[in-house]
């Protein structure tokens, strides 16, 4: 429970994170950084879209899963950990570290 | 159209004396249907009651054989008959008028008819059905009664067995029975056994049976005895033909226009029209209303619960039901989970704790009990769930992996065009559109820690050589914990080329602090994935080769432990803390070997050699515990036979201990039974497992602690060796003097080591520079010099063995990663033999 903690505590603080979520299996958030409306919004669409995608992936072939989903855009990446109970979102500003 | 009516008065208007009995075999069927008949039909017990009316016209109509009861059945008729056999004999005439209306009916005036037979005995049938007043149907009563009128007239009593039948629903089995009767009232004597059984199915019959019954029972009683003679008597049967009986008569509406009736019937037709026509405005016709009664219409009304209806859907996809199938196999917890993820989306909380809870781990059981509790109830405590269940979600492995991999890819966005560097892929500039297909050619997915990854082998140099080679820079494995570290060892996973083990301790006596062993991902530069934490600092680490889980770790204190880095608990699998020989001193190298062992029946077996300060080196070997054999004690050589100019004697009588102790040794690549050992003295000695008392061979040109010795991976009879005396030696197998020694500066080099792709490129860290050294080039020079931060020392060093890349652990508890660029290609020559090459420059041997 702690090393998890601390991990999502290392991943928040990281440079270029915005919020993180955790997100249960029903759309509702458990954990969050960002604030409500967004993260609401944000946990609404990006439930679906996950939904979504492990659909696909396991129509495809059933035996394979989804382990993680990236989406990328101008301003931002968001990065989406599915799992059986938790979805995990991540929002960073998509940009790179410079050298 | 039914015969609606008999008159009675039959018997007299039969032959006086003689009973017919008529043959009503094989006649007209169709006689059916007449309810009316029945109904019409008066009845009219003798004995207690009504009486029927029997009129027969009997001589209106003309005999004729009627057969209508061919498919009669056995019925009271026939009891009747059979009850009465003296009467059987006797024949009677049944005179039926041809025309019975149906509609009319008889009043049920009391006729009292008599029946004698030929020797003037009244034997006036009594009535066999004595009508229960209470159950008011008078109807029935015809049935049994008609039978008092004549045993004669076998039709009558049919007719009234089937004017009995009153209620048209037993209409069907009572005609039947009825039919049944006749016919069999005309077959044979013996007919009352049939009788009886076909009077058990309707239940009237069976008030017919008992009356039957008794009227066998009546019957029984007046009959005569029958003497011998009176069966040897001749008796006349008279079989004759009874008119015919009409009991239906439709006749046509059609009518010939030929025939004679045509007249009349046209003329009636056009009578029947004029006075359709007259009707109109004719006073005879009169419209009048008639107000019927209509009963109080009652409403009712039913109410019931309303039915609820509930949609459900479903989308049935190809891994639901893959999942579905898989889920009727023996549970796994995995598929569980996603079954339910697939399932409807009924949204309701309780029932979907439910269905979690058999996914769910070992930490999350104990909260179901609470969760099932909690089930049905208020939003205070719903709440409550949703807390509770959140902490399962994050106590879950499930999340912990999830939050891995986030971590992992948050990793390689930050640490992007270094790790693409680091595996030699093509660095991804800043993303713009254009670059996306770069972007997808280059991104990976990110993989458990277990797993290894393939290395793809894309060439990104393009540059020209013109800017010389130098280390570059890409990043560094540190964090908070091991910030203040001194690294001591560096080692790769021989499995999975990206874990990295670091052990952090000092080296000195003095500085001892509490130290550490650290397992890093490539992956993830920010954080270990593995910490092992000891009070003692780590001075040696190394992965085993044949359980490539296994991390080896050497303590400052002379303890070994064995850690299995699967699992994140800081107990070591194995420690030689207990074990009575365990070493004394400082494990300063440890190493696992793969050792060929033919005698004791394994191909090869891996043994863990560790050299200590107190001068042993021993193998460990896994067994029970672990066991320790001594491979070598290192002696110090005594000064007498190993002067040297330049080298000081060691007095025998004052030394404390007999062991010098050993600070690294290196087996050979080829042949693992011989192996150097580096000492405190500045010896290397060249061993051999077969012997642990003397060596084969030393090699002298250090002055101080030998600090690593390395064979050369290509050329097998080179060899490296660095020391504290600010030198690095290349040494040669067969020559106990030095080959090659380099002073680059005046710091200790504390490591060096070969690289991995050519023979001639080796690297030394000394305190404050990192070289690079390429023979080839030059063995004046280092190639490449990288000077440290000020206060930090480098300490170890250690090559990727794919990339180009070069570890270097300093001072400070960061381990660098560096990439070698624009380095001389490697000769292919050059993996060979170095030793020829350097030959000529053999001006270069240490003063």
């Amino acid at each position: 429970m702690a090393e998890v903690e601390e991990t999502l505590k290392r991943i928040q603080s990281h440079k270029g994170v915005i919020g993180t979520m955790v997100v249960n299996a029903e759309g509702i958030p458990i954990r969050t950084t960002l604030d409500n409306s967004t993260t609401v919004q944000y946990a609404g669409l990006l439930h679906h879209l996950t939904m979504k995608a492990k659909s696909t992936v396991r129509d495809i072939d059933p035996q394979n899963d989804l382990t993680f989903l990236r989406i990328r855009s101008k301003k931002h990446e968001i990065m989406v950990a599915p799992g059986n109970l938790a979805f995990h979102f991540l929002v960073k500003s998509s940009f790179y570290f410079a050298r | 159209m039914t015969p609606g009516k008999h008159s009675g008065a039959l018997a007299r208007a039969a032959n006086a004396g003689a009973w017919r009995y008529r043959d009503f075999r094989g006649g007209e069927k169709g006689w059916w249907t007449t309810p009316q008949l029945v109904a019409t039909m008066p009845v009219s017990p003798a004995g207690s009651h009504k009486q029927q009316n029997f009129r027969l016209n009997i001589a209106t109509q003309p005999k004729k054989s009627i057969s209508f009861f061919a498919t009669m059945k056995a019925t009271s008729v026939k009891g009747y008959t059979g009850a009465n056999q003296s009467r059987m004999a006797v024949s009677k005439t049944v005179l039926i008028p041809p025309e019975l209306k149906t509609a009319e009916k008889t009043n049920p005036s009391i006729k009292t008819m008599q029946v004698f037979d030929i020797n003037g005995t009244d034997v006036t049938p009594r009535p066999l059905y004595h009508p229960d007043p209470l159950t008011g149907t008078a109807k029935p009563n015809k049935l049994l009664t008609s039978q008092e009128g004549s045993l004669g007239p076998e039709f009558i009593s049919s007719h009234s067995l089937y004017q009995n039948t009153i209620n048209p629903s037993m209409l069907g089995q009572f005609t039947r029975s009825v039919l049944g009767s006749s016919t069999v009232s005309k077959s044979s004597v013996s007919t009352s056994e049939s009788i009886a059984e076909d009077l058990e199915e309707p239940s009237y019959k069976r008030e017919r049976l008992t009356s039957f019954t008794d009227l066998q029972v009546i019957r029984a009683a007046p009959e005569k005895i029958v003497t011998k003679e009176d069966l040897e008597k001749n008796i006349e049967i008279i079989l004759t033909e009874t008119e015919t009986l009409r009991f239906f008569d439709l006749p046509t509406v059609m009518v010939s226009v030929e025939s004679e009736e045509a007249e009349k019937v046209t003329q009636r037709n056009k009578n029947y029209e004029v006075l359709c026509r007259n009707r109109l405005g004719n006073d005879l016709y009169v419209e009048r209303m008639m107000q019927t009664f209509n009963g109080a219409p009652k409403n009712k009304d039913v109410q019931c619960d309303k039915i609820i209806m509930e949609d459900k859907g479903i989308m049935s996809t190809a891994w639901d039901l893959y999942d579905s199938y898989n889920a009727v196999e023996p549970l796994s917890l995995s598929v569980k989970p996603s079954v339910v993820e697939s399932s409807s989306k009924t949204n309701v909380l309780p029932k979907d704790q439910d269905q979690r809870l058999p996914g769910s781990t070992t930490e999350k059981n104990s909260e179901t009990s609470s969760l099932m509790d909690i089930e049905n109830v208020i939003l205070a405590k719903i709440h409550e769930d949703e807390e509770d269940h959140s902490d399962a979600i994050l106590k879950s492995d499930k999340f912990h992996q999830d939050l891995f991999f986030m971590e992992r890819v948050l990793m390689e966005n930050i640490f992007q065009p270094k790790l693409a560097a680091y595996r030699q892929l093509p660095v991804l500039k800043e993303p713009e559109p254009e670059e996306s297909e770069d972007f997808l050619e280059s991104a990976k997915r990110e993989e458990v820690e277990e797993e290894s990854k393939k290395e793809e082998e894309e060439e990104i140099h393009a540059e020209e050589s013109t800017i010389p080679a130098n280390l570059e820079r890409l990043w560094s494995f540190s964090c908070d914990l091991t910030k203040g570290l001194n690294v001591s060892s560096l080692a790769w996973n021989k499995t999975n080329p990206d874990l990295l083990a670091v052990g952090y301790g000092h080296f000195g006596f003095k500085e001892q602090k509490r130290g550490l062993a650290c397992c890093w991902s490539i992956k993830n530069p920010m954080w270990p994935e593995r910490i092992y934490q000891s009070p003692y600092g780590v001075t040696a680490v190394d992965f085993s080769i044949g359980a490539p889980n296994l991390l080896a770790v050497g303590y400052h204190n002379g303890t070994i432990a064995i850690y299995n880095v699967r699992s994140n608990s800081n107990v070591p699998v194995l420690d030689s803390s207990e074990s009575p020989q365990k070493h004394l001193g400082p494990v300063w190298q440890l190493q696992w070997i793969e050792q060929d062992r033919g005698t004791t029946g394994d191909d090869k077996r891996e043994i863990l050699v560790s050299i200590s300060a107190d001068g042993r080196i021993s193998k460990w070997v896994i067994r029970k515990g672990l066991d320790c054999y001594d491979l070598m004690r290192l002696k110090r050589t005594t000064a007498t036979s190993n002067r040297k100019g330049g080298e000081k004697e060691k007095k025998d009588e004052a030394l404390i201990s007999r062991q010098a102790p050993g600070m690294c040794f290196s087996f050979h690549p080829k042949d693992t039974n011989i192996y150097l050992a580096g000492t405190e003295e500045g010896h290397i000695h060249k061993c051999s497992c077969s012997y642990n008392e003397q060596y084969l061979n030393t090699y002298r040109g250090h002055k101080g602690p030998v600090y690593k010795v390395t064979w050369n991976p290509f050329c097998h009879d080179v060899f490296l060796s660095c020391s504290a005396d600010w030198g690095v030696i290349i040494w040669q197998q067969e020559n106990v003097k030095p080959f090659l020694s380099f002073y680059p500066t005046t710091s200790v080099v504390y490591d060096v080591a070969w690289s991995p792709k050519s023979s001639y490129i080796f690297a030394a860290a000394n305190e404050n520079r990192v070289e690079i050294w390429d023979l080839h080039i030059s063995t004046l020079d280092p190639l490449i010099v990288n000077t440290a931060n000020p206060g930090i020392k480098f300490t170890t060093i250690l090559f990727a063995k794919q990339t180009d890349c070069l570890l270097v652990g300093d001072s400070d508890g960061q381990v660098s990663v560096y990439e070698l660029r624009n380095m001389p290609t490697a000769l292919e020559s050059g993996r060979g033999d170095i030793i020829d090459t350097l030959l000529g420059p053999k001006s270069n041997q240490p003063a």
